[in-house]
């Protein structure tokens, strides 16, 4: 039993050359993720230095924290910071909790069941260009929505314009959010429910528990890993989103739709100010991380 | 024990050796090429006769209207030049208006940009700004010719100081397009054009629209009501833009948007887009270029429309110009440039604009104007003709595009009734100043 | 009346035989009910592709279209005079190449996290983990200069392999959380065989891992239909062009938006995916699943 190998240690079976081998593993991800990722971002963080110009022959002064300071004190980076943590703080708990219910309920049938997963799964796998248009169409202000409403079920007398002002345009988008991500964490959830062993319901049955009881004892304390998981993931890709906002307002009204990527977007291309959305994409990677960070700190602390 | 202590300090050796080599290049290739395009700017005159014996490449990039047809028509004519001029093939791109402005930019840093661009006569400046487009009255001997045979007020927003980085393309201005069920008599002044918007606005209809809120769209009626935006040596904006003329307008619109008799696209996204609003009937009027005309005919045959001059304010009725121009950029090399020279005086040739002009691009050459096929193919030419004599220019100057958004963004916020019109304006005033500061 | 014995039944809501019944119709109808609003949009998507451009605008709004109305104008303007079946290919092409190779990258970078204990592993998967923070879009000026360098600009290339460096992260990350659950015994029956670090990587991790492969298989898959910023930077000429931006072709301008050749193109164009997911939906869910629960 040689313990050559030593430092990749985690079988005895291990030879010398499989290190080497193992480097040859490694290397080909680390060599695309650090070049064509790692790379642009020391860029971008150096870049969020400097007023930086894209000009022919232009010079980029070094301008120190200037940009940041400019981020801080712009009133629209502050607009597209509250939507999107609007945006985030509705689709997140939102899909989870329709997700939850939908697998719950596909939990409990025998028939149709992988019928529904399909279906509901459908909205995930189309791309956002695609279902970002088909909303605009749907909630635009002669559109279908509005029709069913006022004409149909005539629950309301006048149409509602769901894309003309800030609030309602980022709720549309909510609910485009949610409703696209239900069938990601139902079928997450799940999964999740088929690992929770029967024998705690069993037990629980015959300790007399009812339906809700089963729910809140057991079901929830045996997926919170899971729960975690969805809650990261869906914060960190709620911040990174760009598609439904450029493609159904376009930050307009006066930017008052903006969500932090389709602002620094704007500020690179139609403004040319690329130190500034450098910063902005800086300031925003952090907070995400800080969020993410919390989270599974919050989340993990109140396990058991 | 020892093996572990090499191959941490390994992998981190590659990480720093590649975040070496890739900062270490990235700035080359832009010095490389201002060193080319130096030696060539000198010697182009000569080469150009030598002309073409490789075959040769121009990437042409545009933003002509594909549900219009125009990009059937430029793919004939592209074929038609390349049969009489073997050995140069066009490879035409089509981007959005946005999108052309982005991948210049993108491509101003790394050099990446076409041989021919199509675009609206605001980029001239602004990319003359990054410097990256070719100073065509002097590299080329028969600059003076072909601008000749174009009008001169449309060619002359190709120049940037003193001299011309483009030529025109096209050219338009706008007029007054209205539905003849909705609006029984046609206004003639501006203020009898709101007053019929607001007559004829119902629940199902809203009197006027406008796309947005820029200077392509505001600008008319302040002219015609005597004022400005700028002052006339761009110094500042303040007493302009927030001066008591503009505000008056956009008050104006304001009181109309509030009232139901005004809106758009852009200051509700929910709403129609500007064509299928005329088009359905949901909007009864709309100031717009000629190409409206095709755009409503090509899709709502049933629409009853009439078209006459914009109507006039107290100071007249002053248009914007609008349009496009051709340019050229330096990072093309002197074969290419040649190529690329040929490819613009064809278009800009009578027969190339007659055939745009079939669909909907307003011709600048002169003979194409007086062709008998254009004027059966733009029956709205002449009105076209003659608020072309009384149009005026937007302001020439490489800020411009940043001003226009945040003429768009207050003056939305001023309609949307979110600030009153005054202090919306006097925070537009401030902000453009800063602008023109730099 | 003990339902529990009986095998097939998921013992979770049920107590005996008559409250099984309405509790299972209520499932039923709010199952029924949520598939009518995840659903209905796509319908409404398929049946406006299938009306003239004319009347998208009309008001009302229809579901079901009127039986005249119905045409295949739209189809056939995007199938025959348009590059459709250019755009298709090249973005099969595309999401192809960049769905086998992130495979590939992240599963073995995967493998080697997951298995083996080596000196700045943790660096390197926290490494990983923080790129996954930023998305790709906000550095497109940094990319655009090394795309330049290495000549990928209006090449294919330049667009698969950038994409392959926005999903490793994550695809590593999912792939490696479904690793950490193979039987290390496994492995280790590999090396009394006389294998290696690859035949064990071949033979043990690549079978065992499919699920969580399938399932970010399909997520890379979308991508390539589903990015519009950087296809749209890269990606110049008609040759090249990727679905996503054909698209955009259509709805831009605030002229006019011809939704009916939009929403043709769109149908289209989500073939593929929901053909990829239906051979794959099998496997993946598990492979989903397994990464996201941990214990």
């Amino acid at each position: 039993m040689t313990t050559s190998g030593v430092f990749f240690r985690t079988s005895k079976y291990f030879r010398k050359k499989d290190n080497i081998r193992m480097l040859l593993l490694l290397v080909p991800g680390l060599v695309v993720i650090v070049m064509f990722t790692f790379y642009p971002i020391i860029k971008m963080f150096i870049m969020s230095f400097f007023d930086w110009k894209i000009g022919y022959n232009q010079v980029s002064p070094f301008v120190g924290i200037k940009n940041y300071l400019a981020v801080f004190s712009d009133p629209i980076a502050g607009i597209a910071l509250t939507n999107t943590i609007f945006y985030a703080a509705v689709t997140v708990p939102g899909q989870m909790i329709l997700g939850l219910l939908a697998a719950l309920l596909i939990n409990g049938i025998r028939k149709f069941g992988v019928t529904f997963r399909l279906l509901y799964y459908l909205p995930v796998v189309t791309s956002w260009v695609i279902v970002s248009l088909l909303f605009r169409y749907i909630f635009s202000n002669n559109g279908l929505l509005n029709y069913l409403l006022t004409d149909v079920f005539k629950w309301i007398p006048e149409y509602i314009g769901w894309l003309s002002t800030r609030w309602l345009a980022m709720t549309s988008t909510t609910l485009l959010g949610i409703w696209k991500g239900i069938g990601w964490n139902m079928v997450i959830f799940l999964a999740a429910l088929q690992a929770v062993p029967v024998e705690y319901y069993e037990a629980a049955s015959i300790d007399g528990a009812g339906s809700i009881q089963k729910f809140f004892y057991i079901t929830l304390p045996n997926i919170k890993g899971t729960i975690l998981f969805c809650t990261v993931m869906l914060t960190i890709g709620a911040f990174n989103t760009y598609t439904p906002i450029a493609v159904i307002t376009g930050g307009n009204p006066a930017h008052q739709t903006e969500i932090v990527l389709t602002w620094m977007y704007y500020q690179t291309f139609s403004s040319l100010k690329m130190g500034y959305s450098a910063a902005l994409s800086f300031l925003v990677a952090g907070i995400v991380a800080i969020i993410a960070v919390i989270l599974f700190k919050v989340l993990r602390h109140e396990r058991i | 024990m020892k093996k572990s202590k090499i191959l941490l300090p390994i992998l981190i050796s590659i990480f720093l050796i590649l975040v070496m080599v890739l900062s270490g290049c990235p700035t080359p290739p832009a010095e490389e090429v201002t060193e080319e395009v130096t030696e060539k700017e000198a010697e182009p005159a000569e080469e150009e006769t030598a002309a073409i014996t490789e075959p040769v490449t121009i990437h042409f990039w545009h933003n002509y209207d594909a549900g219009a047809g125009q990009i059937d028509v430029l793919d004939q004519l592209i074929s038609q030049f390349e049969q009489a001029n073997p050995g140069i093939t066009i490879n035409q791109v089509y981007l959005e208006w946005q999108g052309l402005k982005n991948n210049v930019v993108a491509g101003a840093t790394t050099g990446m940009l076409p041989d021919v661009l199509r675009g609206d006569i605001g980029f001239v400046p602004q990319f003359q700004a990054l410097d990256v487009l070719v100073e065509m009255d002097t590299a080329f001997s028969d600059y003076a010719d072909a601008a000749d045979a174009v009008l001169e007020a449309p060619n002359s927003t190709a120049k940037a100081g003193d001299h011309y980085y483009g030529i025109a393309s096209n050219t338009n201005t706008k007029i007054l397009y209205y539905n003849k069920d909705l609006v029984t008599t046609v206004p003639t002044t501006l203020d009898e054009m709101w007053a019929t918007a607001e007559e004829v606005s119902s629940e199902d209809v809203i009197g006027f629209c406008e796309a947005w809120m820029g200077g392509w769209n505001l600008c008319q009626y302040i002219w015609s009501y005597g004022g400005d935006i700028l002052a006339p040596d761009y110094s500042t904006a303040t007493g302009y833009i927030n001066g008591s003329v503009a505000v008056t307008v956009i008050q104006k619109l304001a009181d109309l948007y509030a009232v139901g008799a005004f809106s758009g696209p852009t200051i509700d996204p929910g709403a129609p887009p500007d064509t299928d609003g005329m088009g359905t009937g949901k909007y009864a009027m709309t100031i717009d270029g000629p190409w409206k005309a095709k755009d409503l005919s090509a899709k709502y045959n049933d629409l009853q429309y009439g078209a006459v001059q914009m109507p006039a304010g107290p100071a007249g009725s002053i248009g914007v110009l609008g349009g496009e121009d051709f340019m050229m950029f330096k990072t093309s090399d002197a074969i290419h440039q040649d190529a690329a020279w040929k490819f613009i005086k064809f278009m800009t040739g009578k027969d190339a604009q007659v055939e745009m002009a079939k669909v909907g691009q307003m011709p600048v050459n002169k003979e194409a104007l007086a062709d008998d096929e254009v004027l059966e193919a733009m029956p709205l030419l002449s009105i076209f003709a003659d608020a072309l004599q009384t149009c005026k220019a937007r302001p020439v100057t490489p800020k411009w595009g940043d001003m226009e958004g945040i003429i768009n963004t207050k003056a939305t916020e001023a309609v949307l009734g979110q600030k009153p019109v005054q202090t919306a304006m006097d925070e537009a005033a401030a902000e453009i100043d800063a602008l023109l500061q730099q | 009346m003990n339902m529990l014995k009986k095998p097939g039944i998921k013992p979770i809501f049920i107590k005996n035989k008559r409250i099984l019944s309405s509790h299972i119709l209520i499932r039923y109808l709010l199952l029924l009910l949520g598939l009518t609003v995840m659903v209905t949009p796509m319908i409404y998507m398929i049946t406006s592709s299938f009306r003239p451009n004319s009347l998208t605008f009309a008001y009302p709004p229809k579901i079901i279209p009127d039986a005249s109305e119905l045409t295949v104008e739209n189809y056939l303007y995007i199938l025959f005079k348009q590059n459709f079946s250019k755009y298709m290919l090249n973005t099969l092409y595309v999401a192809g190449a960049a769905t086998i190779l992130p495979a590939i990258i992240s599963s073995m970078l995967a493998y080697c996290i997951s298995r083996f204990r080596f000196p700045g592993r943790n660096i390197i998967y926290g490494t990983i983990i923080t790129t996954m923070l930023i998305p790709g879009l906000a550095m497109l000026v940094p990319q655009f200069e090394l795309a330049v360098k290495f000549k990928l600009v209006d090449n294919l290339w330049g667009v698969i392999l950038f994409y392959t460096a926005w999903v490793t992260p994550f695809s590593t990350f999912l792939i490696k959380g479904f690793i950490d659950n193979i039987p290390r015994e496994l492995d280790e029956a590999m090396y009394m065989d006389g294998g290696t670090v690859f035949t064990i990587y071949r033979k043990v991790i690549l079978p065992m891992a499919s699920p969580s492969i399938a399932a970010v298989s399909i997520f890379n898959f979308l991508f390539a239909f589903e990015e519009l910023g950087w296809s749209q930077t890269i990606l110049r000429t008609d040759q090249v062009r990727t679905l996503p931006v054909a698209i955009t072709q259509f709805f831009q301008a605030h002229n006019r938006t011809d939704w009916g050749y939009v929403f043709a193109m769109t149908c289209l164009s989500m073939i593929p995916v929901i053909i990829l997911y239906l051979l794959l939906q099998k496997y993946f869910i598990s492979g989903l699943s397994s990464g996201a629960i941990k214990e």
